[in-house]
């Protein structure tokens, strides 16, 4: 690893930044057109039921209302992200005749003003044939239960499973000196991003469509709408403004920008879609609810023979995302430590509850809540320390998952050694007063995945790179910033790799209409290692020529290297002999004869296994204090050492983990979707608990320095494995304080007094 | 979330304002900084006809103190100011901590005092320290004004002792009297930005030997109303305050709890935590007391 970059590594403050704190960053619901309708949904208000019939007659005749539309007024075509699969695409924008969970939308409204198209809303009379429904995985697999998709194929409420099996799992068990079985439940959580879902879409005069939407996906949604709108991919244009925040709940299509798009074509005028924040916490996507039975295997002094895995994911009514946690939720199972034997089963279960889709950790939160909060019983049990059992059994560099993936850079081992140092674990760990604990939980996940369920035809990221005889990039990209800081961390790749000065480059991204094909979009911690690449992928041929301007004016001997820094462009023995990187430029382009320069590549993993081009580790530590006569926990610090391969900007991976603490601590503590007959009781902010900036604990971090081979200058991710290790280890100090484990989450005070028997029923 | 339609009136004196709320009855709500109501309103969609505001009646936002007559806290005093008063801070601390509890910044710069009893809720968080602090509640008429305890004010979720056409005009509290203490405390599932799942104020006098001279407790989120504690003043007052004592107390003020289980606790929790308050608003309370 190079320690001469000039900008990789480097705590550059996010360019975005200004725009954002003095409140002139534009996001979708900002954005208006002359002659701008407002659009508004109307939503079941049953869980499951046959629609007999609706009356948009009152709607369409209120003035100022432009256009109301049902289901049958759309095509009627089913979208889903897992083109790759298409039986699991089983949702249409608007309910044809059958409504499957509260909130499902059924009709839209386009109307001159916000207040009349909620009038209207509440004029359209729908008349409902109620059916039994069902609002747990229990009652969804029960003998006789209705079936929530009962159109296709299916014969149960099972949409999907996944198997994973290696290893001689019945030896394992049986050769084992220690068992360990448990059950697990994990709640629904929000993503509760700060700018709730909103778009403005266009039609122009030969009815193509451009929409503006907070999404983080454009290239998806460009898809996904058109096929659903009867258009071709060429006939969208998807742009993405600023976005406040996404963690996963806005990778897919979604009915407003579907109706957003149809009703501009039907009116002929832009409509705008905004969400409020309780459509979006009472029907929004969600973190899947599930329950996990654990059953792990040792040798008494603390070897790791085997484990059986088995997760059963309330995926609510529509498939969504499911398939993918389904899947990497098998992987996490059996991540982080040397399984020698393995068994998974997923099953992505339909219920009558709002859509569970991806949110932040993709099933890892989940599964690592369970399999960490497993290795701290079982280290209790065995006699051994939680770290150093982690340590006896951890994954390092070229391990291979058996059918799954090799884990290249590896800092798993050195993460755990630091953290136990900065926390002093072994004179705390057991040894702290009653009241106080002291817990352990890591993690490990992926930069991106290898599998390709959108089915797309593109290179997994794209970069176009036109440089100017002025000395300035233009650096064009479909990947999102939504607020992770990638449109930051890319020019900072571009800068290194060109020596370009950073306020030099010029960035365009998220624009399907004028960056290049494709991107997969924010999701699965893929931006920085793929998009990167992508970017030192697509200059490279710039820098080619410019090199070659620089031997042939300086009459270099071939054997010279050519290096690109500080705006210039010259040989790297001779720095004299060289020139600006704009007039580099300029001569190049005479060269060619006035073609311009530009560079556009990709990137795409191959031959890299079934999952991703590499794996992040980390391991945390959280240190609490619980009052024992209320139950109510104070996390008291947080301390976290981990393995993002090269870091691009410390501060902006330090932002993320502050960020993955607080909702790891609100996954822990206090937040939950409370769910009665599949309504959603806690839909205001002030019932549904993020935790206050006064819940927050300090916290301390290092990144272990280890180089990835397949990441840009060696990086890998850092967005979404942090979300991870806090539950378990603020479960683990909380056991540690009070002797009460808890086997679901969040740990309320309630569940610690009754766990510590000190509440009377 | 669009407000129903409904009108706006604005009169210039509190007489005005009652001879409205009389003339439309039911069709009309008095609003103080509109923090519950115009929510309300958002959220079930229905409105009265007229809104009656009392901002540009004078002199309601004012907050008196003297040591002869008391606390006094006009309609309109917000909880902002009220948790900021040095009088308050000094005299009636329960009060202020309740005050500064209550919700948000821009909350409590909107949201007053009188608007959080008038609204019932059996959370309201300054409940508890009013009625611990012997609080009594001037109510205005155009004919005449009467005076209630504020533990008569409250008689169910939602309701309240007011009639139609009568305005809440002040909040009045007695002197703090010598070797006085009071404190409040609250429990929630975030630190902050939380309605109290369970709450409890508690004031004390003491005398020159310690004896406790009179003694309040009361009790939020635990019942239909907020709610005092008569056994525990009985069982404090006229002896030293012990550990027995404080937990004696406590004892009464979970027998007393009358709460159920919703979406934010569950009412064997509240139960439990509502006597481990109340133990600590006692010796805090106490503690506050002999410092002075
Ligand atoms: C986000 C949020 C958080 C909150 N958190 C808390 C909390 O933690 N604790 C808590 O206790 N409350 C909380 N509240 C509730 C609310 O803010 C308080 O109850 C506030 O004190 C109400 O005062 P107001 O002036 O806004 O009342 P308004 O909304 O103006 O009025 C409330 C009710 O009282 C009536 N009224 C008002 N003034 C008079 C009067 N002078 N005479 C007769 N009737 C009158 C109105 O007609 C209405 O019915 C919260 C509210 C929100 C929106």
């Amino acid at each position: 690893m190079s320690q001469n970059h000039r900008y990789v590594g480097r705590s550059l403050p996010r360019l975005d930044g200004p725009a954002k704190v003095t409140g002139r960053a534009r996001y979708a619901g900002d954005l208006s057109l002359p002659g701008m309708l407002h659009g508004k949904l109307l939503r079941s208000p049953v869980p499951h039921a046959r629609i007999v019939n609706i009356d948009v007659s009152r709607a369409a005749a209120l003035p100022g209302v432009k256009a109301v539309i049902t289901g049958r007024d759309t095509p009627g075509i089913k979208y889903g992200n897992w083109r790759l699969m298409p039986e699991t695409q089983d949702e249409t924008p608007l309910a044809i005749d059958k409504v499957r969970f509260i909130g499902d939308e059924v009709a839209a409204v386009a109307a001159l003003d916000l207040d009349t198209a909620e009038e209207a809303v509440r004029l359209i009379r729908v008349e409902y044939e109620e059916l039994p429904a069902v609002f747990d995985v229990a009652a969804a697999l029960a003998d006789g239960a209705p079936l929530v998709h009962d159109e296709g194929k299916l014969t149960s409420n099972v949409s999907l499973d996944r198997k994973i099996d290696y290893g001689d799992l019945d030896a394992a068990f049986a050769a084992a000196d220690y068992v360990r079985e448990d059950r697990f439940t994990l709640p629904p959580v929000s993503h509760a991003y700060l700018e709730p879902c909103a778009c403005l879409a266009e039609a122009d005069l030969e009815g193509r469509i451009t929409i503006w939407t907070s999404t983080q996906t454009p290239y998806i949604v460009q898809c996904l709408l058109a096929s659903t709108l009867g258009l071709r991919e060429n006939d969208v244009r998807v742009v993405k403004p600023f976005v406040g925040g996404g963690f996963g709940g806005k990778m897919e299509l979604r009915p407003w920008e579907f109706c957003a798009a149809f009703l501009a074509r039907k009116t002929g005028r832009p409509v705008r879609f905004a969400l409020t924040r309780e459509e979006e916490l009472a029907t929004g996507r969600r973190r899947h609810p599930m329950r996990i039975r654990s059953k792990v295997a040792f040798r008494k002094d603390g070897t790791l023979l085997g484990k059986e895995f088995e997760v059963y994911l309330d995926g609510g009514a529509y498939n969504s995302m499911g398939p993918t946690a389904t899947f990497l939720c098998g992987n996490f199972g059996a991540m982080l430590y040397r399984y020698p034997a393995y068994r998974y089963r997923g099953y992505h279960v339909y219920t009558n509850n709002p859509p569970a889709g991806a949110m932040r950790g993709f099933g890892a939160p989940q599964a690592l809540f369970a399999a960490e909060s497993q290795m701290n019983i079982a280290a209790a049990e065995l006699g051994i320390d939680p770290i150093e059992l982690r340590l006896k059994n951890a994954m390092v560099e070229g391990d291979e998952i058996p059918g799954v993936a090799t884990v290249s850079s590896c800092g798993f081992v050195e993460s755990l050694e630091q953290v136990a140092a900065m926390t002093g674990w072994k004179e705390k760990k057991g040894k702290l007063p009653p009241g106080q604990g002291i817990g352990v939980g890591c993690y490990s996940f992926i930069s991106g995945g290898v599998f390709n369920w959108f089915n797309t035809q593109y290179e997994f990221a794209a970069v176009e790179v036109e440089a100017y005889d002025d000395g300035t990039l233009h650096l064009k990209t479909m990947a999102s910033d939504i607020g992770q800081g990638c449109d930051t961390v890319l020019r900072q790749i571009l800068a290194e790799e060109t020596g370009v000065s950073i306020e030099r480059i010029r960035l365009t991204a998220g624009d399907t209409g004028a960056t290049p094909k494709a991107d997969l979009g924010t999701w699965g911690s893929r931006v920085t290692l793929m998009a990167g690449n992508a970017v030192i992928n697509a200059v490279r041929s710039i820098k080619d020529q410019l090199a070659g301007v620089i031997a042939a004016r300086f009459d270099l001997n071939v054997i010279h290297e050519v290096a690109f820094a500080d705006d210039r462009v010259f040989a790297k023995a001779r720095p004299d002999r060289g020139l600006s990187f704009g007039e580099a430029v300029r001569m190049a382009t005479r060269a060619n004869r006035g073609r311009a320069l530009v560079g556009r590549a990709g990137y795409t993993p191959r031959n890299k296994g079934l999952v991703t081009p590499a794996f992040s580790f980390g391991a945390q530590v959280a240190e609490v204090r619980v009052d024992v006569e209320t139950g109510v926990v104070r996390v008291e610090k947080v301390t976290t050492a981990h393995d993002c391969g090269t870091v691009v900007n410390p501060m902006a991976v330090e932002g993320q983990l502050e960020g993955s603490i607080h909702m790891g601590l609100g996954y822990a503590l206090c937040e939950e979707l409370k769910m009665e007959g599949g309504r959603t009781l806690t839909s205001s902010l002030l019932d549904y608990k993020i935790a206050a900036a006064e819940d927050m604990p300090p916290s301390e971090s290092i990144c272990v320095p280890t180089f990835e081979a397949e990441g840009p200058f060696g990086a890998k991710e850092a967005g979404e494995g942090l979300a991870s290790p806090t539950a378990p280890a603020i479960a683990d100090a909380v056991h540690d304080a009070t002797g009460f484990r808890a086997f679901d989450l969040p740990i309320t005070p309630e569940k610690i007094l009754r766990g510590m028997g000190r509440l009377d029923e | 979330m669009a407000l129903p339609r409904f009108e706006y009136l604005s009169p210039g004196t509190l007489d005005e304002a009652c001879a409205l709320l009389a003339e439309h009855g039911a069709d009309a709500r008095p609003m103080a900084g509109g923090t519950d109501l115009l929510l309300r309103m958002g959220r079930t969609g229905r409105a009265p006809s007229f809104v009656v505001g009392l901002r540009r009646v004078p002199g309601l936002a004012d907050v008196r103190f003297d040591r002869e007559h008391g606390l006094s806290i006009g309609a309109l005093a917000s909880l902002a100011t009220v948790a900021a008063h040095p009088d308050v801070i000094r005299h009636y601390p329960a009060l202020a901590q309740a005050a500064a509890a209550t919700a948000t910044v821009q909350i409590r710069n909107m949201g007053t005092v009188a608007g959080n009893l008038c609204n019932a809720s059996p959370s309201a968080d300054t409940a508890p320290p009013l009625l611990a602090h012997g609080a009594e509640v001037l109510l205005h008429r155009r004919e005449g004004e009467r005076r209630l305890s504020l533990s008569r004010f409250f008689r169910g979720p939602g309701r309240n002792a007011l009639e139609p056409g009568e305005l809440l005009r002040e909040i009045h509290l007695p002197p703090p009297g010598e070797r006085t203490g009071s404190d409040y405390q609250r429990i929630s599932q975030r630190s902050q930005v939380d309605i109290a799942a369970a709450s409890v104020a508690a004031r004390v006098a003491l005398d020159e030997e310690g004896i406790c001279r009179s003694a309040r407790l009361a009790l939020g989120a635990v019942a239909p109303t907020p709610l005092l504690v008569d056994e525990a003043a009985a069982l404090l007052e006229g002896r030293p305050i012990t550990d027995e004592q404080v937990a004696a107390a406590a004892a009464l003020a979970v027998r007393a709890a009358r709460p159920i289980s919703d979406v934010r606790a569950s009412a064997a929790w509240r139960k439990k935590v509502i006597g481990v308050l109340a133990a600590r608003a006692l010796r805090a309370a106490v503690e506050k007391a002999l410092a002075q």
